[in-house]
C-alpha cells in the first residue's frame, strides 16, 4: 500500500511539473500583443493593473508583462541572449549604462519619427531628460523613452544641527560651509575619545564620488580620444572627500564602516550629512520615520563648479528596433511613463518625466518628511545634467558586484589612508585606459 | 578500484544500461556546454552581438595581466585552508555525531545549519560580526583589551577570514559526507578490535581512519573541487576587495560574464581555473594508490 | 567505567559548543524576524526583538506569505528539489554499480569525464546550458532546473562508488554464487547496504537544488512558478532594501531544508550496520 501510495505521490508531482510549462494559447485576429519586460520585482502586481487599466481602454492590444530580478545578471543575461536573436520584446527598461552600447550596435529604435508625429509630446513630459538621454547613449537621435530622472543629493539631520546651533544647508551652500558645518557636527558625545556623530559619512561609490566630483565641475573621461583624463576639478573632489576623513576628521572611513550598510548609516545617526541618490528620500520615509527630522537639497557646490549642474540620470524604456508594432509601442511606452500611472509608482525623490505628476501638489507631500524639500526635485527640472557614462562604464566606475574595483575601489583605498591620489592615479590610468579602449 | 575477478560476471549489455541516464545527461547537460564554453574562450562576445573568433588573445590578456597572478595565488590560498579546514573539523564532527547519545538528531541538524542557510544571510551575519566598529567580535576583544585586525578589509587578512567563515559554513556537509562513510565500516570489524583488546585511540586510527580511507578520497576530492567553486560568500561579503585580495578565479569568471559582459574572456578564466583543478585532482588520485585502497 | 561517563560528557560537551557556534546565526535571523525594520540594522545592535510576543509580531511573515506568495514559492521549490533528489538516488546508484563492479570498454574513459565534470562551476557553462535550454524549448519551464540534476548526478556516483567499494567483497560472492542477476545484487545486496549515502544524497541533493539561485532566475520567467530563492529577490532592488523580509524569507525558506534533513536522519543511525553475512 506504502509502495503504491509512493507512486502515485511521484507520478502527481512529475506530471504538474511538466504541466506547469505548458504555455498559453497565443490570440488571434486582430488583437496585437505587446511583450513588456521590467526588473522591478516589487511591482508584478500593480504592473498587472496597469496593463488591465490600459487594455480596457484599448481593445485591440495585449500586453504581456515579464519581471526579471537584476541579481545574478539574470534580467541583462535574458534581455542580451534576445537581442542576438533578434526577439527583443518591443518595450523594455534598459539601464542608463547599457544604453550607448546597444544603441550602437544597433539595439534600440530611433524614436524620431514617432516624436516628430506627436506634436504634444513635449507639453507633457520634459523636454530636458529626452536631451539628457541623447547625451548618455551619445546618440544624435532620440534612443528611449525616459520615465523618470534621478539626481544625487544632500540629505542632513535636522535635529542634529538644531542640537549644534547650525542653519540648515539652503542649497547655496559651497565646499566651505559643507566643511564647517560638518566640523561642528562632528562630535564625542559621551567622551570616552570615540566619535559618537560623525559630520558626513560617504565612500567611493559612483553615486557619492562622482556627485563630488561634478560639484567641482569635473570631467572624469575624454570622450573623444576615449581615455581617462580627470581634470583638476575631479582630482580636486576626490582630495576632498579624502581631506575630509583623513585630514579635518569630520568622516569616517569605509574600512571603519565596513559591517554596516551604508545606507543605515544616516538612518542611525552615526553620521549627520549624506550624500548619494535622492530616491533614498523613500528610504529614509520609510526607515527614519520620526526618529528624527531630517531634509535633503543640493550637493554644496565646489571652487570650480557652477550652480545648478547636477549629477543625474535617465531612467528608460527602450522600444525593439524589431518591433512590428512601434506606434502601438510608442503609446504604451507613454502610459506607462506617465499618461496612466500615479506618483505611487515613482520612488520619493525621483522626478518623473511626466510633468503633471511633478506639478501635482502630491509631489511635494506636506504630511510626510522630507515636507517641503520635495520641492528640490521640482527644481532639478530646470538643471544641467552631467553624466560619466561610457561604454563600458560599469567595468572601471566599479559599479555592483565590481565595486572593490575601478574608481570605486581606488576612491575607497585613498579615504582608507591606503594610497595616496598621486600614488595611485597612474596604475588606475592604465586599467581604466585600457578598459575604455576594447569599446572604441 | 581493481576488480578481482577474471572473467566477466555479468553480461555486456548490463553496464550500458546501467550508465545510460548518467551516459545522457553527461552528454547533452555537460559536455555539449563545456565544450561550448572552451571554443567561447576563443571568441570575443558581448551576448549581444554574435561571438567572434579571436584565436589565443583572452588567454594572452589574462597572463599577461598582474592582477591575475594575484587572483590565482588568493585561490589557491583559499583552497589550502578550505580543504585542510573542511575536512578536519568535517571528520572530526562526525566522529562526534557518530555516537548514540539522546538528542544526537538536534545536533545533526544544529551543526549542519549554516549548509543550508543562504549565502546571503551568512554574509550579513558575518560582516556585522566582524565589523571594526559595532561588531560583536571586536566589541568583546576590546572587553578583554585587544585590538583586533580589520578582518575583512586589510588586504592581507581578509582572504583568510573569508576561508574561515567558508569553512564554518560547509564543515557540517563534509560530516554527513564522512558520517555517512562511517556508517558502511562493517560493525564485525570494530568489534573483533574491541574484543582484540584495542583501546579507542587504537579503534580510531588503527581501524576507522583506514577503513574511512575510501570515504576520506572521495570528501578530499569534492572538497578541492568545492574550494575553486566558492563564489557567493565573496559576492556577500567582500566582492573581491579590497584591491582584489578577495578575488579568486571564479569571482573573476562572474565579473567578466555578467559584470562587464565579456563572456570569451570568463571562459577564458573559466578554462584556466579548471586546468588548475584539473592538475591537482591528477595529482590527487596518483597518490590515492599510497593511501587510500579499497578493502580487500 | 569513569572513563566512560567522562568521554562521554567530553563529547557532549563538544557537541552542545559546535552546536551553539554553527546555530547561532540562525537564532539571530529568528530573532530579527520578530523586529520592525529600524530595529533590525539600529547600532548597537538589538538582540532582544521588539515585537516577539507582543502585537505585530507575525508581521513579517505575514506579509512574506500573503504579499509575496511565499506559500506557492515553497510549494514550488520542493517540487523542483523533490523531483531532481529522487532522479540522482535512482540513478548515481546504478551507474556507481557499474563502475565499481563492472568491466566495459570505456569505463575509465566515462569516469574520467564524468569527475571533469565536479570541477566546472555553474558560472562557466551557464550561458552555453541558457543557449542549450532555449533551444530544446524549455525555457520558462521546470525541466532545465530537474532534468540535467536527475541524470548527471557525478557527485551523487562518486559518492555511492566510495561506498560500494567499501562493502566486503564476501557479500558480493555470495550472491554471484547465488546466481542473483546484476540489477538484484545492485537493488537487493548493495543498496540496502548503502541506505546512509542514499539519505545523505538525498539531503544535499534536495538542498543544492533548493538553494539555487542563477538557474531559477534565467529559465522561470512566470511569477506563479517562482522559486523561493527567486521570492527572496523581491525583497530588493537596486534603490531599497527590506531588511525585515528578506530575513524573515530567508527563515522560512531554510525551515522545509531542516524538515529534510531530520527525516532522513532516521536513515543514518549510529554505529549501527549489519554486515549481512551469517555465520
Amino acid at each position: 500500500m506504502k509502495k503504491t501510495l509512493t507512486i502515485v505521490l511521484v507520478a502527481l508531482l512529475a506530471f504538474s511539473a511538466f504541466a506547469q510549462g505548458a504555455s498559453e494559447a497565443s490570440k488571434e485576429g486582430e488583437t496585437i500583443t505587446l511583450e513588456w519586460w521590467t526588473w522591478d520585482t516589487g511591482m508584478i502586481e500593480q504592473n498587472q493593473s496597469i496593463i488591465a487599466a490600459y487594455e480596457a481602454t484599448h481593445p485591440n492590444v495585449k500586453i504581456n508583462n515579464t519581471v526579471i530580478a537584476t541579481d545574478g545578471g539574470a534580467y541583462k543575461t535574458q534581455l542580451s541572449v534576445l537581442a542576438q536573436q533578434k526577439a527583443l520584446p518591443d518595450v523594455f527598461m534598459l539601464s542608463s549604462g547599457d544604453i550607448e552600447e546597444w544603441a550602437s550596435n544597433g539595439l534600440v529604435r530611433n524614436l524620431d519619427d514617432l516624436v516628430a508625429s506627436d506634436p504634444e509630446i513635449y507639453d507633457k513630459f520634459y523636454e530636458s531628460m529626452f536631451t539628457s538621454l541623447k547625451d548618455v547613449a551619445k546618440t544624435d537621435y532620440l534612443p528611449g523613452f525616459p520615465f523618470a530622472y534621478v539626481s544625487c543629493d544632500l540629505f542632513y539631520n535636522k535635529d542634529a544641527f538644531d542640537a549644534a546651533g547650525l542653519a540648515y544647508p539652503d542649497g547655496t551652500w559651497t565646499w566651505d560651509d559643507f566643511l564647517a558645518a560638518a566640523k561642528a557636527l562632528t562630535i564625542d558625545k559621551d567622551g570616552d575619545g570615540q566619535i559618537d556623530q560623525w559630520g558626513y559619512y560617504g565612500y567611493g561609490r559612483y553615486a557619492e564620488a562622482q556627485a563630488w566630483v561634478f560639484s567641482n565641475g569635473g570631467v572624469l573621461t575624454d570622450n573623444v580620444k576615449h581615455t581617462f583624463e580627470p581634470n583638476s576639478g575631479a582630482l580636486d573632489a576626490i582630495q576632498f572627500m579624502s581631506d575630509l576623513v583623513n585630514v579635518y576628521k569630520v568622516a569616517p572611513s569605509p574600512k571603519d564602516m565596513s559591517g554596516i550598510s551604508y545606507k543605515t548609516i544616516f538612518p542611525n545617526q552615526i553620521a549627520a550629512m549624506f550624500v548619494d541618490g535622492g530616491w533614498f528620500s523613500d528610504d529614509f520615509r520609510k526607515n527614519i520615520g520620526d526618529k528624527f527630522r531630517w531634509g535633503v537639497t543640493r550637493v554644496p557646490v565646489g571652487p570650480q563648479g557652477k550652480a545648478k549642474v547636477t549629477y543625474g540620470w535617465p531612467d528608460s524604456y527602450v522600444i525593439s528596433p524589431f518591433t512590428k508594432h512601434a506606434r502601438e509601442a510608442w503609446e504604451f511606452t507613454k502610459y506607462i511613463a506617465g499618461e496612466g500611472i500615479g506618483l505611487d509608482q515613482f520612488m520619493a525623490g525621483k522626478m518623473p518625466a511626466y510633468k503633471a505628476l511633478v506639478e501635482s501638489d502630491e509631489f511635494v507631500d506636506m504630511t510626510q518628511q522630507p515636507y517641503g524639500d520635495m520641492q528640490l526635485f521640482r527644481d532639478h527640472a530646470s538643471d544641467t545634467f552631467v553624466t560619466s557614462y561610457t561604454q563600458g562604464w560599469s567595468e572601471w566606475v566599479g559599479y555592483g558586484a565590481a565595486e572593490s574595483m575601478g574608481l570605486n575601489g581606488a576612491v575607497d583605498s585613498i579615504l582608507n589612508g591606503e594610497a595616496t591620489l598621486s600614488e595611485i592615479l597612474p596604475s588606475l590610468k592604465l586599467s581604466i585606459d585600457k578598459i575604455l579602449a576594447r569599446y572604441y | 578500484m581493481a576488480i578481482k575477478q577474471k572473467y566477466r560476471w555479468h553480461s555486456r549489455l548490463t553496464p550500458w544500461i546501467l550508465i545510460l541516464p548518467t551516459l545522457i545527461g553527461l552528454v547533452v547537460f555537460r559536455l555539449i556546454p563545456i565544450v561550448s564554453s572552451l571554443v567561447l574562450s576563443f571568441t570575443k562576445w558581448n551576448l549581444i552581438t554574435d561571438p567572434k573568433f579571436i584565436g589565443v588573445k583572452n588567454y594572452t590578456e589574462l597572463f599577461s595581466d598582474p592582477d591575475f597572478w594575484k587572483i590565482l595565488g588568493n585561490t589557491l590560498k583559499i583552497t589550502a585552508g578550505y580543504v585542510v579546514g573542511g575536512m578536519v573539523f568535517g571528520l572530526l564532527l562526525a566522529l562526534l555525531v557518530n555516537n548514540r547519545i539522546k538528542g544526537m538528531n538536534f545536533f545533526r541538524a544544529a551543526i549542519y545549519m549554516p549548509v543550508i542557510t543562504s549565502a546571503v544571510a551568512v554574509g550579513i551575519v558575518w560582516t556585522r560580526i566582524l565589523g571594526p566598529k559595532y561588531g560583536i567580535l571586536d566589541f568583546l576583544l576590546g572587553k578583554l583589551g585587544i585590538t583586533a585586525p580589520y578582518w575583512l578589509q586589510d588586504p592581507n587578512l581578509a582572504i583568510w577570514t573569508v576561508t574561515f567563515v567558508q569553512v564554518w559554513k560547509m564543515s557540517g556537509y563534509y560530516m554527513i559526507l564522512f558520517l555517512a562513510g562511517l556508517q558502511a565500516i562493517s560493525k564485525e570489524v570494530i568489534e573483533a578490535s574491541v574484543v582484540d583488546g584495542a583501546t579507542p585511540a587504537q579503534r580510531l586510527f588503527r581501524v576507522t581512519i583506514p577503513m574511512l580511507s575510501p570515504t576520506t578520497f572521495f570528501v578530499l576530492t569534492v572538497a578541492i573541487m568545492d574550494a575553486f567553486k566558492n563564489f557567493e560568500l565573496i559576492y556577500a561579503m567582500t566582492k573581491g576587495g579590497p584591491q582584489n585580495a578577495t578575488n579568486t578565479l571564479v569571482y573573476s569568471v562572474y565579473l567578466n560574464a555578467f559584470s562587464y559582459n565579456r563572456v570569451g574572456y570568463a571562459e577564458a578564466i573559466a578554462w584556466v581555473l579548471m586546468l588548475v583543478v584539473g592538475i591537482l585532482t591528477v595529482f590527487n588520485f596518483y597518490v590515492k594508490k599510497y593511501w587510500a585502497q579499497p578493502l580487500e | 567505567m569513569v572513563a566512560k561517563r567522562f568521554s562521554r560528557t567530553v563529547i557532549i560537551i563538544l557537541l552542545v559548543l559546535a552546536a551553539l557556534v554553527s546555530i547561532f546565526p540562525f537564532i539571530w535571523m529568528l530573532a530579527n524576524s520578530f523586529m520592525s525594520e529600524d530595529q533590525i540594522f539600529a547600532l548597537p545592535l538589538k538582540f532582544w526583538p521588539d515585537k516577539l510576543f507582543r502585537k505585530g509580531m507575525w508581521d513579517n511573515y505575514r506579509e512574506v506569505f500573503s504579499n509575496f506568495s511565499f506559500g506557492l514559492y515553497t510549494w514550488n521549490s520542493f517540487l523542483v528539489s523533490f523531483l531532481a533528489a529522487l532522479g540522482q538516488i535512482i540513478v548515481c546508484p546504478m551507474a556507481a554499480f557499474a563502475f565499481a563492479k563492472m568491466r566495459f570498454h570505456g569505463r575509465k574513459a566515462i569516469y574520467t569525464l564524468l569527475l571533469m565534470t565536479l570541477m566546472i562551476p555553474v558560472q562557466v557553462i551557464i550561458i552555453p546550458e541558457y543557449y542549450l535550454m532555449m533551444k530544446l524549448g524549455w525555457l520558462n519551464t521546470y525541466l532545465p532546473l530537474i532534468i540535467p540534476s536527475f541524470l548527471a548526478g557525478a557527485f551523487g556516483t562518486f559518492m555511492f562508488i566510495s561506498v560500494f567499494e567499501a562493502i566486503p567483497m564476501a557479500l558480493f560472492d555470495a550472491a554471484v554464487i547465488d546466481g542473483a542477476s546484476a540489477y538484484k545484487i545492485l537493488w537487493r545486496v548493495y543498496f540496502p547496504q548503502a541506505t546512509a549515502s542514499t539519505a545523505t544524497l538525498f539531503i544535499i541533493a534536495f538542498m543544492n537544488n533548493w538553494n539555487d539561485l542563477l538557474r531559477p532566475l534565467l529559465y522561470i520567467i512566470k511569477p506563479t512558478l517562482f522559486t523561493v530563492t527567486m521570492g527572496l529577490t523581491r525583497f530588493q532592488n537596486q534603490y531599497t532594501t527590506k531588511w525585515g523580509l528578506i530575513l524573515t524569507g530567508s527563515v522560512v525558506s531554510v525551515l522545509p531544508l531542516i524538515v529534510v534533513y531530520i527525516f532522513c536522519q532516521r536513515y543514518i543511525i549510529e554505529n549501527q550496520m549489519s554486515s549481512g553475512v551469517k555465520g
